[in-house]
């Protein structure tokens, strides 16, 4: 074959791992449907207030409950109501409310709580992990061994502890949460920051005179903080099933709260006869943890240096 | 240091977090609302106020100098005993087999908080069991073939099941799984499947009779291979399918994904083309070379997936009425059922923290470089 | 005395070979036609510099090049069989008994959670049957041996070799009967490679022995199965040169032993000269020069082989050392003509346009330059 070689440029520093990445791209890509889903559901998120008014969902209407017209899908189950009025796309759940439109108010609240762990833990993790790791000694130890009482313990029983004795609210709900996750994010923060601190550059630094403190968290921090942020992303789609999973038990502020997984409680007493209440929820909750959960491999697959040839 | 001496470290690094332990969830339920509250498990409407104080007594929150009841409530005159001195006083009780009563549900007869439990742990036990019995036979072949098959049509597949097993939310499988086998597959008239526990199944292909087993161990399906009798044995094991299969569905993905990735790094390592240049066959290759390499990653989450195994329980149990601890656990939490919760969360961390230490000696006799 | 077979007996003849590597940023040509071809007995050299292809051509010979590459023409008869057109299982069968080859690096190419034992034993249990001749004789020269020290046998070992004389015949043992020969042969074979304390050796894991010590198991896994060919990947490389000069020392006294033709690839010329009895020099995915090795180091005759040679320096010599201008070519990208054309001091009109051929300018002396024809 003819062709000239290309430029120097092309082949190698950042345009050749731009080109590099986007080949990775090509062979995977489902890594783009979940980055789709992503920012669709954060897109979402955002917007809901104008697509729904924020505050109907305190409005019942006990005429309209448990209905379904939507003329698309027949459930073939006997005895469900046909709702009058305007297409449901989603039918209505018990207290009368269409469906549709309390999912599209419940995704801000779940992504909110999420991000907030989230990105919580991983400040917690990043300070407390790094210092364990860099100072060593005693207060590795320490924080070593505060971290293994909280893994040691089902963090679902924790939650459920905390927050029927400090209340039911979203705010004691993401407190919850983020107690039960932090362990994690810090020991994965100190496992890296060990490996990185033996690399030489840090010598260098040190010999340098430059401070520990600066050498923490402006050279070795930022170098470690790639898988954390693999995980983070991975695991917003995590901590959305826990709280799902924590509403769904009954733990949460109202039961008329938009909350996918309150919203999924509520239907599972109509399993049999409204099946739409608790599918559709839980399906949500389904597509939005696959698309962080594909979002966060991608990123692992596209950028991890490992795997890059 | 030798084996035993790493063990011992270990074991007396349990008794602290277990202490410890002890100690927050105490905190937690005692001290944090009204002391009145501790008699939240226990009171019925029928009890009166003399009988409340006894109570309170009894349950180490009043002093034996508290004139009344008004009082305790009221917190006044010296009647509540200070937090540290409740947690002695329940130390004691606890460590003398003094568990105390529980108002739960219970398997026949007893209040004993200590015994409902385990009759009822029994239960979370072998469900627990089950799950990762499946997590482990699915898993690991699955994780194993997707990485010699990378990019083909298993490996697509395999990927797709288990991250959709890791994205699904739990109850609303399970949920998902009863719609499908009670609802819409059907045999015999009668759902595939029945939405209700362990103990009643009235289903198409289970017996109606099953007969009576002995109870050595409290776990349906083992006492009823135990006792012989056929009948029980397979209405248990169907009565524990679709639970199982719920709870495990997240920890196939979770060991699915990272037998794969494992896998796939090992797969391209020197000494596996030297293996193959040795002229070994090609299983060979995979099951002594590659695999024993590649599996110590998922000997390290299996640590995990043991405290996410019993943690999703919980769920689990809520959903299919099934009768263990975790189903338990929710009401207890609800009345802030002290004894109850502190067993739970002791038996539950005595667990995972020696699945833990399995694992650590276990790794290390997997992979000689490793010394404890 | 290096015996080498006459003129006729070629153990490993390898033909217009192309290999194709697609990766993603395009094809990379790195094999363009290798003609080489290994006498019985000798040990040939095949030098290049890195990336010239030395490594691929070894791969490609035994079927275990990556799964991107694709060998797009060009045959490896070995001993009369073509390895290229072979199955898959016949091809395996083929690496076990007939084609051994040795890595470069102990380190990363012995199996770190395996014994050294288990990484021998391994190969002779894939098989049984193909070996079972080999261990009966081993055993029974253990026990000549014995006998010879001792004066006399036991009883016991006179039984046993009763019993081995027996089962020569029928060419089967038994499972146990396998698995203790098997193990006092790779224990022998051990210490063959001049390894202290087999025995303990033989419980070790690679982590637990030296550079020079992983670099003679390896050697032994490739020697357990007396093969026909054995190809030698750079195995000097990772040691010093201390220990290099006792693993070259070790191949050559092997090499006697055993009976085996040898391919060594190395890029170092003081390995070729000291232990080659014909060398090739690759260029860019072709070989440019083909001969004996002290021909070739008196007499270079490929631009390329004399810039080489020029290039190593010389306690001798006053002369400069000289590099040859230019830089190693890109395969994805190569030049066309004669690979080396961009960089060759003598090129003129023909060299860009045509590829050339390897030609017989002397008896033995191969160049493939369009200065002597081609």
């Amino acid at each position: 074959m003819k062709s000239k070689p290309p430029a120097t440029e092309d082949r190698y520093g950042r345009r050749a791992d731009i080109k590099y990445s986007l080949y990775l791209l090509k062979l995977n890509p489902v890594v783009l449907v979940g980055f789709i889903i992503s920012i669709v559901s954060i897109i979402l998120a955002l917007i809901s207030p104008i697509l729904v008014n924020p505050s109907s969902w305190h409005l019942q209407n006990l005429d309209l409950r448990l209905c379904w017209n939507n003329p698309a899908f027949n459930w073939g189950i006997g005895g469900v109501f046909d709702c009058t009025g305007r297409i449901y796309p989603l039918g209505t759940d018990q207290y009368g409310r269409s469906l549709s439109e309390m999912m599209v108010l419940a995704i801000p609240i779940d992504l909110e709580i999420a991000l907030e762990v989230v990105l919580s833990a991983v400040v917690i993790g990043v300070l407390f992990g790094s210092i364990a790791a860099y100072v060593g000694g005693t207060i590795d130890e320490l924080i070593l061994r505060i971290t293994d009482i909280f893994l040691a313990v089902p963090g679902i029983l924790l939650a459920i502890v905390m927050i029927v004795v400090m209340g039911r609210s979203l705010f004691v709900l993401t407190l919850a949460v983020l107690i039960t996750w932090w362990p994690f994010y810090v020991r994965l923060v100190r496992s890296q920051v060990l490996g990185e601190k033996e690399k030489p550059y840090v010598e260098r630094l040190r010999a340098m005179g430059a401070g520990r403190t600066r050498i923490l968290f402006v050279h070795v921090v930022p170098n470690s903080i790639y898988p954390v942020l693999v995980q983070a992303t991975l695991d917003i789609g995590s901590v959305i099933l826990t709280v799902s999973a924590l509403t769904f038990i009954g733990l949460t502020p109202s039961p008329l709260l938009p909350e996918l997984g309150n919203l999924a409680n509520q239907g599972i007493q109509y399993i049999f006869t409204a099946p739409w209440l608790i599918l559709f929820p839980g399906l949500t909750i389904l597509i939005i943890s696959l698309g962080f959960n594909l979002l966060g491999d991608g990123i692992r697959d596209i950028l991890d240096p490992r795997l890059r040839r | 240091m030798k084996l035993y001496e790493y063990i011992i470290r270990r074991l007396a690094l349990m008794v602290f977090v277990l202490f410890t332990l002890s100690l927050l969830i105490f905190y937690l339920t005692r001290g944090l609302l009204p002391p009145s509250t501790a008699l939240a498990p226990y009171i019925s409407p029928r009890i009166g106020d003399a009988g409340k104080l006894s109570l309170a007594r009894a349950l180490g929150v009043a002093t034996s100098t508290c004139p009344s009841f008004q009082d305790f409530a009221s917190e006044t005159n010296g009647c509540i005993v200070p937090l540290w001195g409740q947690y002695y006083g329940w130390l004691v009780n606890v460590l003398t087999g003094n568990w105390g009563y529980t108002l739960l549900p219970g398997i026949a007869g007893t209040a004993n908080t200590w015994d409902i439990f385990f009759s009822r742990f029994a239960f979370t036990a072998e469900l627990s069991i089950c799950a990762a019995i499946l997590t482990i036979i699915i898993g690991i072949p699955m994780g194993i073939v997707s990485a010699t098959h990378n990019n083909k049509l298993p490996d697509h597949v395999s990927r797709i099941i288990s991250l959709g097993g890791y994205s699904v939310p739990q109850f609303w499988f399970g949920a998902m799984l009863q719609i499908l086998f009670v609802l819409y597959l059907r045999v015999n008239g009668a759902g595939l499947f029945d939405a209700t526990g362990a103990l009643s199944i009235t289903c198409g292909i289970c017996f109606h009779n099953p007969g009576e087993i002995t109870t050595y161990s409290g776990m349906p399906i083992l006492d009823a291979a135990l006792s012989f009798n056929f009948p029980y044995f397979w209405d248990s094991v169907i009565a524990v399918t679709l639970p199982a299969v719920t709870l495990a569905i997240t920890s196939i993905g979770a060991l699915t994904r990272i037998v794969r990735s494992s896998m796939m790094e090992v797969l391209r390592q020197d000494y596996i083309l030297l293996a193959r240049s040795k002229g070994l066959k090609g299983r060979v290759v995979i099951y002594r070379h590659a695999l024993r390499n590649a599996i110590l990653p998922a000997v390290t989450v299996s640590g995990l997936l043991v405290a996410y195994l019993l943690g999703g329980a919980v769920i689990v149990e809520i959903v299919f009425s099934w009768p263990g601890v975790g189903n338990a656990s929710l009401a207890a939490a609800n009345v802030l059922d002290i004894n109850f919760l502190e067993l739970y969360v002791l038996v539950t961390a005595l667990i995972i923290v020696v699945t833990n230490l399995v694992v650590d000696v276990l790794y290390s006799i997997i992979d000689p470089r490793i010394r404890l | 005395m290096r015996k080498v077979g006459s003129e006729g007996e070629t153990i490993l003849a390898v033909n217009d070979l192309k290999v194709i590597f697609h990766t993603y940023a395009g094809d990379v040509k790195a094999l363009d036609g290798v003609e080489l071809f290994v006498r019985k007995g000798e040990v040939l050299g095949l030098v290049g510099e890195s990336g010239c292809g030395k490594s691929v051509t070894a791969l490609a010979i035994v079927g275990l090049l990556p799964p991107n590459a694709e060998i797009v023409s060009g045959k490896a008869v070995l001993d009369g069989t073509d390895l290229l057109g072979m199955g898959e299982e016949k091809l395996r069968l083929t690496r076990l008994k007939d084609v051994a080859i040795v890595f470069q690096d102990p380190m990363t190419y012995l199996n770190p959670v395996l014994t050294i034992g288990l990484q021998i034993t391994e190969i002779v249990a894939s098989q049984p049957d193909l070996f079972i001749p080999e261990l009966i004789k081993n055993r029974l020269d253990e026990i000549s041996t014995i006998e010879k020290a001792k004066g006399e046998l036991v009883p016991k070992l006179q039984v046993e070799r009763e019993k081995l004389r027996a089962k020569s015949q029928t060419n089967r043992l038994g499972n146990e009967e396998l698995t203790r020969l098997t193990r006092l042969y790779a224990t022998s074979i051990l210490k063959s490679v001049r390894l202290p304390e087999p025995e303990k050796v033989f419980k070790m894991y690679p982590f637990e022995l030296s550079g020079g010590m992983r670099q003679r198991a390896m050697i032994a896994m490739a020697l357990i199965r007396r093969p026909k060919l054995l190809l030698a990947d750079e195995i000097t490389t990772a040691l010093d040169v201390t220990v290099q000069a006792q693993a070259l020392q070790l191949l050559q006294q092997l090499k006697e032993v055993i009976d085996t033709s040898v391919l060594l690839i190395t890029h170092d010329l003081a390995v070729v000269a000291e232990v080659c009895d014909r060398v090739a020099v690759m260029y860019a995915g072709n070989v440019v020069e083909v001969a004996d090795v002290k021909e070739l180091f008196r007499n270079p005759m490929h631009p390329y082989t004399q810039g080489l040679l020029a290039s190593v320096p010389r306690v001798d010599l006053v002369a400069e050392q000289k590099s040859i201008q230019g830089s190693v070519p890109d395969l994805m990208f190569p030049p066309s003509g004669c690979r080396f054309h961009p960089r060759c001091p003598r090129v003129f009109e023909k060299c860009p346009v045509a590829k050339p051929t390897l030609i017989e300018v002397s008896p033995g002396h191969l160049v493939s330059c369009f200065l002597f024809g081609g």
